[in-house]
């Protein structure tokens, strides 16, 4: 099997990591501006694929499937995004002969569509959150759809049909607000998924996310993983996932896990999936939708059950049985958290900060897994989204995980543009957070709260620091010959170094 | 040596001499001895006594020039700490669009994009962090807000133009 991963950034790295693994090759494709990215380096080989616009390159399909052909690779992985959830693309992967890694074509159609994901989930018995029972196309008039708004009840949520991450989602408190909420959904829907349909769903009171990792083989085997706790999102978009949920007690799981599964075993589906729910405070928990691929936050549920999932699509792709231990997926070993680390400056309303990296000190050590798709001397190309890596920490309990990743947040340094880091650093702190008292609208309510108010300030320790640091560092520079910016330490770091050399290297 | 410096907004002074093992560092008048050693192209690690209580410190340091306005970026345990030079004019003038103080705020386009909705019209009363501009980059959409209350005095953009970063979008009086 030879595999070409039809994807960029961390994800892309990812995947050829499990190929490496496996002992399988694995092909790049990259646009004009990736050529010096990470995921093309790291493959096997690599091919262009067009200009950097995502319509040219990473969303064509001709070109993907001719790079396919040149390569001679037999299998297809589409990562996350770009064309993971779009079923013509793995209808043209299976045409052209090849192997689609997720789901089929039908599967991805079925479920990729809201409104019928819906009716599969109460076909399976699983409880809804009440919502319109078929798409808003571009003909519905405003009228129909405030006539639909109202019988659902405010507050609502706008959402597109095709959508995810976020995108082409509004929420409506009033109905004044509902008109401009459609057309700004559609409009994003329209921009990132070419489909301006949307639906209508009620808004519930302070739910948690929850969500529920499936793995199917291609011989009816589905099995469900301990669930990931989603609920802390920024404007609709997971920013901090972890696993198990403080939230849910083993019933509770069990519950979770086998609705998750009859609905994927009603539709037949094969390879990673995810089932999404909202919970509210009562403990009812409703289906929200199904995620057809494998998703952003997988690791903490890598981490928390041992299992490769990446590595599992390759080999259910290969007709492979799925041998897992019901029992342990379901049993998390610790806790694992993850932090979405994005080129966006958290103290401007989290604005895109793309641009170069000038430095990079990325942390290391126990419990901590950084997949990461930045480099130093990169440009974070202002096509594609803006998540540079995926910080994640494992620890033996909540706590513990928690306490590594404030650590490895405060190891990591990105230098150059401005990242998320800071927001972050913010939120493990927050006693709420700490406490696991929170639902989806938690960092949206405590960032209003806040009122642009800087999200870190360095100790007034730090801030002496860093002006020591800045004056030897205009002291150093202002000497002439190079050798005298680091005057009394060079010599002695290089002497520790020649006599490390000497004793046959350092520890 | 001796430097001026403003770090979040407050005025120090740092007074440096070398001496045959590290510095003596003033801060503020206040003692510092510290061994510098360079262990990276913009990186530090220093060690600080503090002669009076005798507490040391040891940190890492990355000291990133800014472009061309003579201050630099120190990172210092995860925090980036600005620090600017006090030039002899006194303190530096503050970005126009600061959302401190008067005069007019010039809302530019924080990155390259393309404006996809015009939200206020010229004349228009706006109020703080009211939306103005959305400009699509990243495939998000990024709403540019007034950062106090105001009149729009003139727009510059269309829907569907093209924007460099630090275009001027709109003036708000």
């Amino acid at each position: 099997m030879k595999i070409l991963v039809a994807n960029r950034g961390e994800i892309a790295i990812r995947i050829m990591r499990a190929c490496r693994e496996m002992g399988l090759a694995s092909v790049a494709v990259y646009s004009d501006c990736d050529r010096e990215a990470p995921h093309v380096r790291y493959a096997n080989e690599a091919h262009p694929i067009g200009p950097s616009e995502p319509v040219k390159s990473y969303l064509n399909i001709d070109r993907l499937l001719d790079v396919a052909r040149r390569s001679g690779a037999t299998a297809v992985h589409p990562g996350y995004g770009f064309l993971a959830e779009n079923p013509a693309f793995a209808r043209a992967v299976t045409d052209a002969g090849l192997t689609f890694i997720g789901p089929t074509a039908d599967a991805i159609a079925l479920m990729g569509s809201k409104v019928a994901a819906r009716r599969a989930a109460i076909r399976a018995g699983v409880p809804v959150v009440p919502g319109t029972e078929a798409p808003l196309g571009s003909e519905a008039t405003d009228a129909e759809i405030a006539a639909i708004a109202e019988s659902i009840g405010y507050p609502l949520l706008v959402k597109a049909v095709a959508g995810g991450g976020g995108k082409g989602m509004r929420t409506v408190a009033s109905p004044a607000e509902l008109a401009a909420a459609v057309q700004t959904a559609r409009s994003e829907a329209g921009s990132a998924f070419g489909d301006t349909a949307v639906y209508i769903e009620r808004q519930l009171e302070r739910p948690r996310h929850v969500e529920v990792q499936l793995l199917g083989d291609l011989h009816g085997t589905v099995l469900p993983f301990v669930e990931r706790e989603c609920s802390i999102q920024r404007r609709h978009q997971k920013v901090i996932e972890e696993a198990p949920s403080l939230a849910v007690t083993p019933s509770l799981r069990s519950a979770l896990a086998s609705c998750a599964a009859s609905i994927a075993r009603g539709v037949g589906y094969t390879s990673a999936g995810t089932i999404e729910f909202l919970l509210d405070a009562r403990g009812e928990f409703y289906f929200l939708e199904m995620n057809t691929r494998l998703q952003v936050e997988h690791p903490v549920t890598e981490m928390v059950t041992g299992v490769d999932l990446v590595s599992w699509q390759i080999r259910i792709a290969r007709g492979e049985r799925l041998t897992l231990d019901p029992d342990s997926l379901l049993t998390p070993r610790g806790h694992a958290v993850e932090c979405r680390v994005y080129a966006e400056d958290p103290d401007s309303g989290f604005m895109p900060s793309p641009g170069r990296i000038t430095g990079l000190r990325v942390p290391h050590g126990p419990g901590v897994r950084d997949d990461s798709g930045a480099y130093e001397g990169g440009e974070v190309p202002i096509f594609y989204d803006p998540m540079i890596s995926k910080l994640i920490t494992w620890g033996e309990t909540r706590p513990q995980a928690l306490a590594r990743m404030r650590r490895a947040l405060a190891e990591y340094e990105v230098r150059g543009i401005k990242t998320t880091i800071p927001f972050f650093q913010w939120v493990l702190t927050d006693a709420d957070f700490i406490a696991g008292r929170f639902d989806t609208g938690f960092i949206d309510r405590k960032l209003s709260a806040r009122n642009g108010a800087p999200l870190r300030e360095a100790s007034e320790a730090q801030q002496e620091l860093a002006a020591i640091a800045a004056a030897l560092s205009h002291v150093t520079s202002a000497a002439t010959a190079p050798t005298a910016m680091a005057p009394a330490g060079s010599s002695r770091w290089k002497d520790r170094a020649r006599s490390d050399a000497v004793r046959g290297g350092g520890h | 040596m001796k430097f001026q410096f403003d770090i979040a907004d407050r005025g120090r002074t740092i007074e440096v001499q070398r001496k045959t093992a590290g510095y003596s560092v003033a801060v503020d008048g206040r003692a510092r001895l510290v061994d510098a050693v360079r262990v990276g192209p913009q990186t530090w690690s220093l060690i600080v006594r503090h002669p009076e209580s005798g507490e040391v410190s040891s940190v890492e340091a990355t000291v990133v020039p800014q472009n061309g306005n003579g201050a630099v970026d120190v990172y210092i345990d995860g925090h980036r700490i600005t620090v600017a030079q006090r030039t002899g004019l006194g303190r530096r003038a503050r970005a126009a669009e600061g959302s401190h103080g008067a005069g007019p705020q010039r809302v530019t386009a924080p990155m390259p994009g393309k404006v996809i909705r015009v939200l206020v019209a010229a004349g228009d009363e706006v109020q703080p962090r009211q939306g103005l501009v959305v400009v699509e980059a990243m495939k998000m959409e990024n709403e540019l807000r007034a950062a106090r209350a105001g009149r729009v005095k003139e727009i510059f953009v269309q829907e569907g133009q093209s924007v460099e970063a630090g275009t001027v979008l709109a003036v708000v009086e």
